[in-house]
């Protein structure tokens, strides 16, 4: 499947929480070919300082309609002005591009772990996984409660509550995810039905802490990566990432990586 | 009709639109948005006798009306090049200009030897990048390392010799004139201006060697300036470059005294940029009247 610069349409643009907004945008032909873990290269067509596009995972989509949906955190001036994209905007994005979550064959139970707006290219795997009669277990880490917009979502998605932490204690277990990501493993080892597979994305001291958790278990662990982004296809060499087999760009030969490759 | 073509000095352009290099890698990523046949050049990403590693991220930074880069000439090194990109250029009909780079003037020489049985139609000598600590802009700073390094290559190569300049001199017709004598058949400009950028709240650099090279719409207006000093130093055509994002931007380029340009920063935000610079060009030509893009060049009243 080659690459694509399709017009996308805002639907709806909705503030959730702090810094947290969900846009739902239609673009039929994103919709119809993402696959979890890969990401669209959106313009900024109402910035005339942004030289940029901006990477944004696609955290939910429905083929029939042609929508999809961004989760997206207010971090500097691009996507300040997103916020104020109403229901009829059009933009442009380059899709869908990158390597996707690769679950090994015959996984049975996987563990998906996610921090912050780092839960969002999680869902799509979340869903797939349970397309495919995988017993799936969320986690989910936030600094606070009202973080925590992906919750319900997962919810649906995999039947069962995610388990939660907070920061500050106010949802779920106080302090960082990786408590519980540890008891999780612990538990699924003692039950029998240790995990065949884990994916993490989130803030990079949780990548680097939960992977190491989940492969010192011996479980296959993936990590979706996050750079500065210039082109976005593979060309600019802006975005690498340290891998034991040396500079990777994040954009093409990622985002998703084995995490026993990355070089924290 | 418009009559497209241009030459740069014995190199043969179908329409003066060739990429800034590093941003186009050899052409292959945009494969799905450009049929690089369809533009006058390819210019490939820098490359070395051995290939670099080039600099930690983060490599790049956002900046109003621009952006900054210190990528670093991260490359897999000659033979690399001549296996894979070269091939795939010369097989999808391409006009190919090589950006050639060293850390020593040896080096230089040596990548174009390599060079010199690959399908190439054109060198550019970078002596302009701001993002490495040896070779680079270094070179193109003093009349006396520009005049070592372009009579090196010269000396081994019968090919267009572009010499690509920075903007980060005194006196840049000092220099274009000292690339001129050396023997170089044109000069390509501008490479980036060294710039910073700084988040308040952290203190800290937004690039991770602290510096880099600023480009796109912001340094337009530098760029049209030393393209229209330096070709009335030199008598040598120049290609140029400098936040060109539309027809239009190469048009006014072309005023100044560009025979050529380079889209660079633009290919990142429209993939297409290359393409609508092209039918940018044409479409201004037949609504002023312009049967031949040469009648652009020098053409600014003043």
């Amino acid at each position: 499947m080659g690459l694509e610069d399709t017009s996308a349409r805002v639907v709806a643009n909705k503030h959730l929480f702090g810094p947290l907004y969900l846009m739902e945008l239609d673009c039929p032909a994103v919709a119809a070919n993402i696959m979890p873990g890969q990401f669209v290269h959106m313009a900024l067509p109402d910035r005339d300082a942004s030289v940029l596009r901006r990477p944004f995972s696609i955290f939910d989509r429905d083929e029939d309609t042609g929508h999809i949906e961004i989760l997206y955190q207010t971090v500097g001036a691009g996507t300040q002005a997103m916020t104020g994209w109403q229901p009829g905007f059009e933009t442009r994005m380059i899709g869908c591009i990158g390597r996707p979550w690769e679950v090994p064959f015959s996984t049975k139970r996987a563990l998906l772990v996610g921090g912050g707006v780092g839960a969002a290219p999680l869902n799509l795997l979340c869903q797939q996984l349970v397309d495919e009669g995988v017993d799936v277990d969320v986690i989910l880490g936030a600094q606070t409660e009202g973080a925590l917009v992906c919750r319900k979502r997962y919810e649906e998605a995999c039947g069962k509550e995610p388990r939660c932490s907070t920061d500050d204690g106010s949802f779920g277990r106080e302090g960082f995810a990786t408590v519980l990501v540890e008891e999780a493993l612990d538990a699924a080892q003692a039950a029998g039905t240790p995990y065949d597979y884990a994916a993490v994305c989130g803030p990079e001291p949780l990548m680097r802490a939960a992977s190491g958790l989940i492969m010192d278990a011996g479980v296959a662990c993936q990590v979706s990566l996050e750079r500065r982004m210039a082109c976005g296809v593979g060309a600019c060499l802006s975005c690498v990432v340290e891998t034991v087999d040396g500079r990777k760009r994040a954009c093409v030969d990622g985002p998703i990586f084995d995490a026993e490759v990355v070089v924290w | 009709m418009v009559e497209m073509s241009v030459n740069l000095n014995g190199l043969a352009m179908k329409n003066p639109v060739t990429v800034a290099s590093g941003t186009f890698a050899a052409g292959q990523e945009y494969a799905d948005f450009v049929d690089v046949a369809k533009l006058g050049a390819v210019t490939t990403k820098g490359v070395s006798l051995n290939g670099w590693e080039g600099n930690a991220a983060p490599r790049i930074a956002e900046v109003p009306s621009g952006m900054l880069n210190s990528i670093g000439l991260q490359n897999p090194g000659v033979d690399h090049l001549k296996a894979h990109e070269l091939p795939w250029l010369q097989g999808q009909g391409a006009t190919t200009i090589v950006n050639v780079s060293g850390h020593s003037f040896q080096e230089y020489v040596d990548v174009i030897n390599a060079l010199e049985d690959a399908p190439v139609d054109a060198y550019e000598v970078n002596i302009s990048c701001p993002n490495v600590d040896e070779g680079g802009m270094n070179m193109g700073c003093s009349c006396a390392s520009v005049e070592q390094v372009v009579r090196g290559c010269r000396d081994v190569t019968k090919r267009p010799l572009i010499v690509k300049l920075t903007p980060n001199v005194t006196d840049i017709t000092e220099i274009a004139r000292a690339a001129e004598s050396a023997g170089a058949d044109a000069l390509s400009l501008i490479n980036t201006l060294l710039g910073m950028a700084i988040d308040a709240k952290s203190r800290r650099p937004l690039l991770s060697r602290v510096v880099g090279g600023l480009s796109g719409p912001a340094v337009k207006p530098v760029a049209l300036r030393m393209v229209w000093q330096c070709a009335q130093a030199v008598s040598i055509p120049i290609l140029g470059m400098g936040g060109i994002a539309c027809g239009e931007d190469a048009v006014e380029f072309m005023l100044a005294g560009a025979t050529a340009v380079a889209v660079g920063t633009a290919n990142f935000s429209n993939p297409f940029a290359t393409l609508d610079v092209v039918e940018g060009i044409r479409s201004f030509c037949e609504a002023e009247g312009v049967s031949d893009v040469n009648e652009l060049i020098g053409g600014l009243l003043c």
